[in-house]
């Protein structure tokens, strides 16, 4: 009896050691997955199965990709990409969050801009290309007109449910207490669709990377994303790869920056409870 | 108040308003303001409508449907099952899980020149792309759906002794519908984003080939009308997967 009743002690208050959380079975699970990832990439190369001849190995991609590292025309690629892409989300984030704001908020503005907006939303973004370029007629600026389209939906959207799922109760008790509007939206709506700004930011500035990759493939000279097109063109397929992962870890810090910023902005929940993608689609 | 009866519906009038206002902005802003003066007019893209040449149009909307839908299904039918595989084990998700999320932060546009370089034909290549695109909403939505199923359901139907095979198909399944089909929506997008990209890239048809090859040739009115056409296609495949999702979720108008 007094047996089972230690072992169970043992088993409620056991630290997990160092090396049991090193070996657990999470951990090695997850190191198997990754590293099959990269064995059966150059295990498929190296024995030429179908078209995967044409592909580089993962070695040849990392050769390649230290030499491009070092050369000055990554630095300006990965520049203008991440300088369009900031300039784009940028201005979806200026204008998205304060019009979200105000047509969660209220209800004559939402009927008098929303429709207009619900039209122009299932329009896919590379579709604005040309009117971009007419518009702005310098054709490496047009690109951030891509990234802009496709951020601002999010942005809003998220300002929007953010502002809707605000409990009505916290409306009537500041007009009880003599709330002016305007006190009302610096006090109860902006803070209290803050968590729901915040994921939209973050997915905007995640999709804002896409835009800016598709703008820049189609027309452009400058940027990661024409470079790796023009590395299959040049047949110089490494630094196609290299390119896609270096796009890839630029997006990812720039939403993980996104995401860091604007949780310390809201301090009183640090977990944003609405699913992102539910609140991008209704 | 409520016995009251409205007689005009305000909101309504106010939407109908809307519209009007946005054409009008949109016709001063063309007219009057010399920068915008290269953007065709609402009148200009009215007119346009009945010089649309149809058969063309309507060809290259197959077109793209077909690539869209085409992609969309493989990755419903891969997603989907991995998404449950994900979900419902913990195995297969430490498994899984990291290879997907180290291609996440890569968007699928960069994609492109891999699957040229590894498809032949460009059928093949624009549907690998929009089954790509769609393939990681449904996935993660999917996994999301099931691993957020209220954990009372499953613990009153284990009450009740069923068995495993039932458990997913009666009670998971059916808890996780909701937010499948918010990822199929949100794939959707993605995948028409995608076909729009990879058609104005190349010369294979189409709907982001006719608005390219209107940009080519500068008539502008038909690229917004090409846009519209594009913004109805993706909006009434998004009312199409909602309308399959409302029969799937129809527990919910019960409950």
């Amino acid at each position: 009896m007094a047996n089972a009743e230690q072992e169970a002690l043992e088993l409620v208050f056991k630290q997990p050691t160092f090396a049991s959380r090193v070996f657990s079975q999470k951990t090695i699970l997850n190191t198997i997955s990754v590293v099959s990832v990269f064995v059966a990439w150059t295990l498929l190369v190296h024995f030429q199965v179908y078209r995967f001849s044409l592909l580089p190995s993962p070695v040849e991609v990392l050769e390649w990709g230290r030499e491009w590292v070092t050369t000055k025309i990554f630095w300006i690629d990965a520049g203008m990409t991440t300088a369009r892409v900031l300039v784009g989300v940028t201005a979806a984030y200026v204008i998205g969050i304060p019009l979200g704001l105000m047509i969660g908020w209220k209800k004559v503005f939402s009927d008098l801009t929303f429709p207009m907006l619900e039209i122009l939303r299932p329009i896919p973004a590379p579709a604005y290309l040309p009117i971009a370029i007419l518009l702005l007629p310098w054709q490496e600026a047009s690109v951030a007109f891509i990234p802009f389209i496709d951020a601002l939906f999010p942005v809003l959207l998220n300002t929007i449910i953010g502002v809707k799922l605000i409990d009505r109760d916290y409306f009537r008790a500041a007009q009880c207490l003599g709330s002016s509007p305007r006190q009302i939206f610096w006090h109860v709506v902006l803070p209290g669709a803050l968590p729901s700004i915040s994921s939209g930011c973050a997915i905007g500035m995640g999709i804002g990377w896409m835009g800016a990759v598709v703008g820049e493939m189609i027309t452009g000279k400058w940027g990661l994303g024409y470079r790796i097109w023009e590395s299959y063109i040049l047949i110089r397929y490494p630094l196609i790869i290299d390119g896609m992962i270096a796009i890839g870890i630029l997006g990812f810090a720039s939403s993980m920056l996104i995401r860091y910023l604007t949780i310390r902005l809201i301090p009183w929940r640090r977990a944003i409870t609405e699913s992102l993608d539910e609140s991008i689609t209704k | 108040m409520q016995f009251q009866r409205k007689f005009v519906n305000w909101s309504l009038v106010r939407k109908i308003l809307s519209m009007v206002i946005f054409i009008l902005f949109w016709t001063i802003l063309v007219q009057f303001i010399d920068y915008f003066h290269q953007i065709p007019t609402p009148k200009a893209v009215f007119l346009a409508i009945f010089e649309l040449p149809v058969p063309v149009v309507l060809k290259n909307i197959g077109i793209s449907f077909f690539r869209v839908l085409g992609g969309f299904f493989v990755g419903v039918l891969i997603g989907f099952p991995v998404g449950v595989a994900i979900g419902y084990s913990r195995i297969l998700n430490h498994l899984i899980f990291p290879s997907f999320e180290m291609a996440r932060p890569i968007p699928p546009i960069a994609w492109i020149p891999l699957t040229v370089l590894f498809f032949i034909n460009f059928e093949s290549q624009a549907i690998f792309l929009t089954f790509y695109g769609a393939f990681f909403p449904i996935v993660y939505n999917t996994m999301g759906g099931i691993s957020e199923v209220d954990i009372c359901l499953p613990r009153a139907a284990m009450s009740f002794g069923v068995g495993k095979k039932l458990m997913l198909w009666k009670v998971i399944l059916p808890a996780a519908m909701p937010q499948v089909f918010t990822g199929m929506k949100l794939a959707m997008g993605v995948a028409w984003i995608l076909v729009v990209a990879a058609e104005m890239m190349s010369n294979k048809g189409g709907m982001g080939y006719y608005v390219w090859y209107n940009h080519a040739v500068m008539d502008y009115p038909h690229v917004v009308l090409a846009m519209g056409i594009i913004g109805l296609c993706g909006a009434i495949c998004s009312v199409g997967i909602g309308v399959v999702g409302n029969y799937f979720t129809r527990w919910q108008r019960l409950v």
